[in-house]
């Protein structure tokens, strides 16, 4: 086990020294020459200062505002009397009659 | 490198170049051409390099509206560098473009001297590191693009998972995976060579 980790370890250390010395010899002349002339047929840029985004930006900025409500409301919600306004919507109901179709076209008298 | 407290730092010279004077991009370019080849001569082959290098500068010039001058413009470059490298591997993965290097007895017998621990000859060093350059090629060759990025910046360059990740854009947990079952890759691959190697003598 020891020996495969040296031996791991000592063609790594080799090819991270052929990787190493992989030099940048220079390039031929007008190679920047050709990039300024693609940088010229791309026409100038387009700030990012649009509408879209700066509005993106503004949703970015009230995210952490909106994930902040949502825990509030979610902790208001869980400690909220719940029972009490089922008690009352109970009440509400229970005394609620289906009106019949002579009460409602008024045929009683 | 030594930086003129009168030239206008970079941040000033992309605002020049969003305000319209493209001209002024040149100034980018012979300011971090050296940085730009170096990334790239590491990265693609030696012919590839030209073209490689106008591609980063030419995406570095189109990306420019999102460069929010909070970061570091040589870092924010470098990225843009090392990604179009990674694009230049997947089209090439994808093309077949690149030929597949092949192997000779000198490279097995290379290996076999390396992971026995046998010194190399000072006069033999040069040939030497040819045959390990071509042998590590052979096995990259032999690996994904995205295997092939991570194994060079993180086994090769030495970097951490973390500036593997921020160049690449990648998270860090897809590049430690990565890296880990690159090694593998590679290990098994030079494995196999060893193996045919020793079935042949």
């Amino acid at each position: 086990m020891r020996s495969r980790i040296s031996e791991n370890e000592r063609l790594k250390r080799t090819f991270q020294g052929v990787y190493s010395a992989k030099a940048g010899d220079d390039l031929v002349d007008g190679w920047q020459c050709r990039i300024m002339r693609r940088v010229r047929q791309a026409g100038p840029l387009r700030s990012a200062a649009g509408f879209w985004p700066s509005f993106e930006h503004l949703v970015w900025r009230l995210a952490p505002v909106c994930c902040l409500l949502v825990l509030l409301l979610g902790a208001l919600f869980m400690n909220m009397d719940l029972d009490r306004g089922y008690d009352y919507l109970g009440t509400v109901t229970a005394d609620m009659e289906r009106p019949t179709l002579s009460e409602l076209y008024g045929l009683e008298g | 490198m030594q930086k003129d407290p009168l030239s206008p730092g970079d941040a000033e010279i992309v605002r020049k170049v969003l305000d319209g004077d493209i001209n002024a991009f040149e100034v980018l370019i012979n300011r971090h051409k050296v940085l730009v080849l170096q990334i790239v001569t590491k990265h693609v082959p030696h012919h590839e390099v030209e073209e490689t290098v106008q591609d980063a500068f030419v995406k570095a010039y189109l990306s420019l509206p999102t460069f929010a001058g909070k970061s570091d413009f040589r870092r924010w470059l470098s990225s843009i560098a090392v990604r179009t490298c990674y694009d230049f591997w997947r089209k090439a993965y994808r093309s077949r473009e690149i030929p597949m290097s092949a192997l000779t007895d000198k490279h097995q017998d290379w290996l076999e001297e390396v992971l026995s621990g046998g010194s190399v000859d000072s006069r033999q060093e040069e040939s030497s590191r040819g045959e390990a350059r071509e042998l590590l090629e052979y096995a990259l060759d032999r690996l994904s693009a995205e295997d092939r990025m991570v194994l060079d910046l993180v086994y090769l360059e030495g970097l951490s998972v973390k500036e593997a990740a921020v160049l690449l854009g990648w998270s860090t947990a897809n590049v430690k995976v990565r890296s880990f079952r690159s090694r593998r890759k590679l290990e098994k691959i030079l494995k196999g060579i060893r193996q045919r190697g020793r079935r042949g003598s």
